[in-house]
């Protein structure tokens, strides 16, 4: 298997050119293996009843749709997935045997994303709560409870989640690593194709520079198969489709609310304590009533 | 590893004598084969090391890949045909001049008498970077050397550039554009015909390969239709030297023409852009316009719309417009 | 009655041979065990060899031996070595493998490691000079009084002159001049100016230098392929260190060199050197892609002209600089391209400053015509801008500047034996039909224009003082031995006409023997700088004349008499009046073997160079023995030959394209001797030219240093349609008075001339804007005629 590209430059030298193409087989083999893999393993084990702890104190001041997501956040999801889609798609489909003219959409929507992730940096700072996406050490104990749960149906229940569970928050994290990977390295890689803004310049960093930079974007790229295959995979199974529900509709029903999350930690109760600033839970509990009614 | 050239390494080598058995070779070696037709552009590939094919399908033993065969009006010319051949046909000549002498302007004689049509329309690029055997986008690399702000391109593209900047060394493929020629390409699974325009790919859906050709594709003969024969035809090849030369830029134009108007029209431009250019745009304007000094000169303007050069080749945009105006002033 | 030799068409006695195929050139020699050789060539315009790791090639099955930098006699730049461990051009050889076959031994190139530290490269020597520019070896840029020196002018320098969009002109490294220039700009009528831009481009000869040898009893057989044979022979022992008569040197047919294979090349020495190593023979044969690197370039020129004339076309003062491209191991094409710009137009004042600039592009040679092939394509379009604005003819203002046989020129003032350039302008204006053809001028049909152009070009033809041998063997025939070399151009046979026809023979009655030292070959010149037919005929007068007296003396002997009383015809010698009676020159020969002494070679004269001595010794006793230096002197003044060329070209306005449409060469080149070799060597020439002003290109990529076109076909030498089929040439045909035959030298004067009818004819149909650069290639053309921004500045090369 080649896992990285190299090539002798004019003078023989022999250089990084990026990752071995055979990496896009294996990461969309391993991304099929995996979700073939979970799918026979959950079916083994006899699929998910979800035995959640008792509902906590307060339930009965909740409305009964409690906001996840705000349109501008679902917005931003979507828009970005899109472009993700578009990017993956036009980064390897050609290369996995499918050809047509890629490299204008590629990086326009490189582009989007980039604006995406721009449009939601700023959001996220002003108006969203960032403390929310916070890997706290309780999230981590959380994050293993969970996972102890679902590889032995006997062991106790894990102690539900704020308002994002662990592995939400970990794979945003590790999403944001690998992108922004992929979106710098795109960047300079623009530098080196003709755009309304520029003429490119094949020189302007070393061979060397650019063998890195094409191979941060190349495995950026392939990480990002996975990425998006599992979750897109776990976005349709059906244990987890409510989440994906909340990011089309915005809410998610007092049930699921209560069942999969503390509202001590993501209280979107009326007789809400302290408010941790003006955003998304104010958000969500300004609009609920609204919602119910 | 050191490099040297001119020194061809060994390959194994297969003489099929049919069709049959040389896509069977095709399929079974799949990437390691490469088919041999006159040669002109494989040898020089294998000379220099930089093509390493494992096996050569030598197609020179296939009879039935080389003549030419009457369709009603139209004709059918195997691959293997020798170009001095299809320049010479009497039925090529008086139905299809174009092609005759788009065939005829290749190179020199005995470049005619070796290189194929099949072999002429598969033709690599030329472009002096990438037969350098320099890692460039086309040679499976990440770069495009002819594009850099100091790089040597005189002899590349104004249109079509995605990364990279080659062109379409062809002179026959321009012509078979202009006549809606058809290819038929046969591999393990069958026969497809691809349309002439379709048959050349530009870089940026497949930047290593300039045709539709695959792994394991056997180009078998090229049709061309009646719907052309007869016709106004204007071909011209501009270069440097007046034999054993590549086209600058060169233009083949199929026109009907009644009272001075023109009824159908193909115009199209090669050295210009990876890929023989057809200019629907200009074959619209002129369609149903008077064959007029004032036609040729919009038609020149509005074919170099979009054109852009690099450093050194800005000349090829004054070139393709004033070529594509002496092509529609021919059908006065 | 003999035969008339001199002046008529005879066909060269190897002319069936190579038109059968059966002529041997250096790759044909085959010798028992015989290896081969491939090269490892620097992939980078200037490195270091750090290390080099063959282990992985020499292990291979079949592969003999390395041949490294090591292994070669050293050499200090600007002296070449065959092979290098600093090379300073892409594609400098590095290593040589042999092995039992040429796959195998490129194989086991590809398998060598070669650890190189990349350096500072320039390609341009304006690049070079400049403050903070790259020097082509690490010692400098430039060779001062046999001193390397780093030369920079000043930013001020670049940047005035940058602006001015002329060539920047800080110190030279050589100067001359005659009277006072700017006085005379001060007085003169009409003053043009100009930046010029001569590309440097490849010989490629259809032969490439391959070479194969093998050592005997100590002694090297070397079987090469060379313009010269005695003279490369010696080249070789003396790059070898090795005696003269321990190289059995062997070249009997050479594909072409055009001075780039004067005496030999320097890679000659390669299987010479990887033979001893191996002990085997060992044949290298060059390809084309390598004769793109080390086959030789002519020098470029970068540079800036101001001309002062009357009012009436006379040239009255010449300010030239010339910033020449001197490759990796430099070149001085400056030197004579000066000298050609003073001859050719006489100006009382002239003042020439040149800098030779080594570059890290493949090294420099002589190519037809060095210096002045250059110079007259690039000035003839600017005396034409002079004769435009002036309202002089083009004809008549060459006719006016140029000289007569009392000229003074260059540095040193040399004078010339013979100078017929107003004699063949009259003439080739006459073949050609001036007076009709320039009224073509300007003229458009459709998109064509017409365009006319003269080019006159002089170049040196001749040399003096090199030795004739030759026997007249008991078969009846004169057996001329020629140490000249045969590259193409039929001297080997024509020089021995004079000979012949002095003795009296018909050609049949002659036998060449060239190609080979072992045969015995007398001292020669280098077949280069036109001087063959000059030299030569006169070395084999001398050695015929010698001839002559010895077999008069021989018929005296044995018939009675007086010599003086002989007269030579047909093969016999006899008394004057009495054909029927005297010798035939076969019994001459026996007899003369029987006299010995000074008749059969066992004498020899004084004066003769020690390798005619050798040379003579080994033909000693094979019959009458004819040898002599050529003593008939005129040492001290220069011999020149001329070629006018007149040509109408179409260009085509909307493509750029340029069609030469006629062309007449005329030649004052003293006697004819081969009218048809003669008419070959004009319109050859011409042609070389012309390709050279016109379809050649060498591209180089900045970036990287490498060249493009490292192919014949990418090349662009000019081709069969690129000539006109019509060339007319002329001969002005009056006898050299200096030299016995009156035969000069042709091989050079003819490219300038052909390039510079070219350049000439494209300003006229441009309405007399020089564009003052070659190629004149479409792209170049177009964008002149568009209008179009030029994408390169004044002094840029190597672009495309
Ligand atoms: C010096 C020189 C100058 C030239 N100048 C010109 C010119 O001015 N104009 C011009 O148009 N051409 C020019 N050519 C190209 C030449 O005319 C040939 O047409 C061309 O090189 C290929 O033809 P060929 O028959 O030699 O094919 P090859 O070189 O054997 O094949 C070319 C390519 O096509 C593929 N191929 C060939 N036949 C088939 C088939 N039946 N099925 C599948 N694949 C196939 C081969 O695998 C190979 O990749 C020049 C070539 C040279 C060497």
């Amino acid at each position: 298997m080649e896992v990285l590209r190299r090539a002798a430059n004019p003078w023989g030298q022999e250089v990084l050119i990026g990752i071995g193409w055979d990496l896009v087989w294996l990461a969309v083999v391993a991304s099929a293996a995996f979700v073939v893999g979970h799918m026979v393993w959950v079916r083994l084990r006899g699929g998910f009843t979800h035995e959640a702890s008792e509902p906590g104190p307060g339930s009965s001041g909740l409305p009964e749709r409690v906001e996840r997501h705000s349109f501008a956040a679902r917005a931003f999801h979507w828009v970005m997935s899109a472009a993700m889609l578009v990017l993956l798609v036009t980064a390897f489909v050609p290369v996995l045997g499918l050809q047509f003219p890629w490299v204008t959409l590629h990086w326009v929507a490189g582009l989007a994303l980039l604006a995406t992730v721009l449009w939601h940096i700023v959001h996220s700072i002003g108006w969203q709560d960032l403390g929310s996406m916070w890997v706290s050490a309780r999230d981590v104990r959380e994050g293993f409870a969970e996972l102890r749960q679902s590889l032995d149906p006997k062991a106790p229940p894990a102690p539900r989640a704020g308002k994002y569970p662990f592995d939400h928050k970990l794979y945003h994290h590790v999403v944001v690593v690998v992108s922004f990977g992929a979106i710098a390295t795109g960047l300079l890689m623009m530098l080196r194709i003709d755009t309304p803004f520029w003429d490119r310049n094949t020189y302007l960093l070393s061979d060397a520079a650019w063998g890195w930079t094409y191979l941060v974007h190349g495995l950026s790229g392939v990480s990002l198969i996975g990425l998006v295959a599992g979750h897109i995979y776990f976005a349709i199974r059906p244990e987890k489709r409510w989440i994906t529900w909340s990011m089309v509709r915005g809410w998610i029903d007092r049930e699921h609310y209560l069942a999969h999350h503390d509202p001590e930690r993501w209280n979107v109760g009326v007789d809400a304590g302290a408010r941790r600033g003006a955003g998304a839970i104010a958000d969500a509990v300004a609009r609920a009533p609204d919602q119910d009614a | 590893m050191a490099t040297i050239r001119d020194m061809m390494p060994a390959f194994e080598l297969f003489q099929p004598a049919t069709v049959e058995d040389a896509v069977a070779l095709l399929a079974e070696h799949g990437r390691e084969a490469w088919a041999l037709a006159g040669g002109l552009d494989s040898m020089d590939w294998f000379k220099d090391r930089i093509k390493r094919p494992r096996v050569v399908i030598d197609l020179g033993g296939i009879p039935d890949l080389t003549g030419i065969q009457e369709r009603g009006e139209g004709l059918d010319i195997g691959a293997m045909t020798s170009l001095s051949a299809v320049a010479a046909d009497e039925r090529v000549r008086s139905r299809f001049q174009l092609l005759a002498d788009a065939a005829s302007q290749v190179a020199t004689p005995q470049i005619r008498n070796q290189g194929t049509l099949g072999g002429n329309v598969s033709q690599d690029t030329r472009c002096w970077y990438y037969r350098s055997g320099w890692p460039c986008y086309r040679a499976g690399g990440n770069t495009c050397y002819a594009s850099a702000p100091q790089a040597m391109n005189r002899e590349h593209c104004i249109l079509g550039a995605s990364r990279c900047v080659a062109v379409n060394p062809s002179d026959t493929a321009p012509a078979l554009v202009a006549l809606d020629a058809t290819m038929d390409v046969r591999n393990r699974r069958g026969t497809r015909t691809v349309a002439a325009e379709d048959y050349f790919v530009g870089p940026a859906i497949d930047i290593t390969r300039m045709t539709a050709l695959k792994p394991g594709d056997l180009l078998t003969s090229i049709r061309v239709p009646a719907d052309w024969a007869g016709a106004r035809f204007y071909f011209e090849k501009v270069r440097d030297r007046g034999s054993w030369d590549f086209a600058l830029v060169t233009v083949a134009a199929a026109f009907r023409t009644a009272g001075g108007r023109i009824d159908q029209a193909r115009v199209v431009v090669n050295g210009v852009a990876a890929y023989p250019v057809r200019l629907h745009d200009v074959e619209r304007l002129v369609t149903g316009a008077p064959a007029s000094e004032e036609t040729a000169q919009a038609a020149g303007d509005l074919a170099v719309q979009g054109a852009r050069p690099l450093k050194y080749n800005g000349y090829k945009l004054a070139l393709m417009r004033n070529l594509v105006r002496r092509a529609v002033r021919s059908a006065a | 009655m003999a035969e008339k030799l001199i002046g008529t068409d005879i066909a060269p006695p190897d002319l069936v041979a190579k038109i059968t195929g059966r002529a041997r050139y250096a790759e044909d020699f085959r010798a028992d065990g015989m290896a081969f050789a491939k090269l490892l060539l620097s992939p980078m315009p200037h490195a270091r060899v750090r290390r080099i790791d063959a282990e992985r090639a020499l292990s291979m099955p079949g592969v003999l031996g390395i041949l490294t930098a090591d292994d070669v006699p050293q050499r200090d730049a600007p002296a070449e070595q065959c092979l290098t461990n600093e090379p300073v051009y892409e594609g400098e050889p590095i290593l040589a493998v042999a092995a039992v076959d040429e796959a195998t031994a490129a194989e086991a190139v590809e398998r060598i490691r070669v650890d190189l530290e990349p350096l500072p490269f320039v390609l341009d020597p304006l690049e070079s000079l400049r403050p903070g520019g790259a020097d082509a070896h690490v010692q400098g840029n430039v060779i001062v009084d046999r001193e390397w020196k780093s030369l920079k002018w000043t930013a001020e320098e670049f940047a005035s002159a940058e602006a001015a969009g002329r060539l920047p002109m800080g110190e030279p490294t050589s100067e001359w001049s005659h009277g006072d220039v700017d006085a005379a700009f001060a007085a003169a009528d009409l003053i043009v100016e100009e930046t010029i831009v001569h590309q440097s481009v490849t010989h490629h000869p259809m032969e490439p230098r391959s070479n194969m040898a093998f050592w005997q009893n100590g002694k090297l057989h070397i079987f090469a392929s060379t313009q010269s044979t005695a003279r490369t022979r010696a080249a070789l022992a003396s790059a070898l260190e090795l005696d003269l008569e321990d190289i059995v040197f062997v070249a009997e047919y050479c594909g072409g060199g055009f001075g780039s294979k004067i005496s030999g090349s320097t890679v000659m020495q390669i299987p010479a050197l990887l033979s001893r190593k191996i002990g085997r023979p060992v044949m290298h044969r060059v390809t084309r892609y390598e004769e793109n690197y080390f086959g030789r370039a002519r020098p470029g020129f970068q540079g800036w002209v101001k001309m002062g004339f009357r009012a009436d076309g006379r040239m009255t003062a010449l300010d030239l600089y010339l910033v020449e491209e001197g490759g990796a191991y430099g070149s001085g094409d400056f030197g004579t391209a000066g000298a050609v710009a003073h001859l050719t137009y006489t100006p009382e004042n002239v003042r020439v400053r040149a800098v030779s600039v080594f570059t890290n592009t493949p090294p420099k040679a002589a190519q037809r015509g060095p210096g002045g092939a250059q110079i007259i394509s690039m000035l003839e379009p600017i005396v034409d801008k002079g004769a435009r604005q002036l309202g002089v003819d083009r004809l008549a203002i060459r006719s006016l500047n140029a000289p007569g046989s009392d000229v003074r020129f260059g540095p040193r003032l040399m004078g010339l034996t013979s100078v017929h350039a107003r004699e063949a302008l009259e003439l080739g204006a006459r073949t050609f039909g001036w007076d009709e053809k320039r009224m073509l001028s300007g003229r458009r049909n459709g998109t064509k224009v017409t365009g006319v152009g003269i080019g006159l070009s002089p170049y040196t033809a001749g040399s003096r003082g090199y030795d004739g041998l030759m026997v007249v063997r008991p078969d009846g025939k004169l057996h001329v031995h020629q140490g000249i070399g045969n590259l193409g151009t039929h001297s080997i046979a024509d020089t021995a006409r004079p000979a012949a026809e002095l003795l009296g023979l018909s050609w049949d009655q002659v036998e060449i023997h060239w190609g080979d030292t072992s045969l015995g070959v007398p001292r020669s010149s280098n077949q280069a700088g036109s001087q063959t037919t000059h030299a030569h005929t006169r070395a084999n007068h001398a050695a015929a004349e010698d001839a002559k007296r010895k077999i008069q003396e021989v018929a005296a002997r044995t018939l009675g008499g007086a010599p003086g009383d002989y007269v030579l015809d047909g093969g016999r010698v006899f008394r004057r009046g009495s054909r029927g009676s005297g010798m035939s020159f076969a019994d001459v020969a026996r007899r003369a073997i029987e006299l010995g002494g000074h008749f059969d070679g066992h004498e020899l004269p004084d004066d003769i160079h020690a390798e005619t001595v050798t040379a003579a010794s080994k033909v000693a006793g094979q019959g009458l023995v004819g040898v002599a230096k050529d003593n008939y002197g005129g040492d001290g003044a220069g011999v020149y030959s001329w070629v006018v060329g007149f040509a109408v070209v179409e260009l085509d306005t909307e493509t750029g394209v340029v069609e030469v449409v006629d062309y007449t060469g005329a030649t004052d080149c003293g006697t004819v001797i081969h009218p048809r070799s003669l008419g070959a060597q004009v319109l050859g020439g011409s042609i070389q030219g012309m390709g050279m002003a016109m379809t050649q290109r060498w591209v180089f990529d900045p970036k990287w240093g490498v060249p493009f076109a490292k192919r014949l076909y990418t090349a662009r030498p000019p081709g069969m349609l690129d000539v006109p089929l019509n060339a007319q040439w002329a001969a002005v045909g009056i006898p050299d008075p200096t030299t016995p035959v009156g035969a000069k030298g042709i091989g050079e004067p003819p490219v300038g001339a052909g390039a510079a009818a070219i350049t000439c004819a494209v300003a006229d149909a441009l309405g007399g804007r020089c564009l003052c650069r070659t190629p004149l290639t479409p792209d170049i053309i177009l964008t002149e005629l568009e209008g179009l921004r030029k994408p390169y500045s004044p002094t840029a090369t190597h672009i495309g």
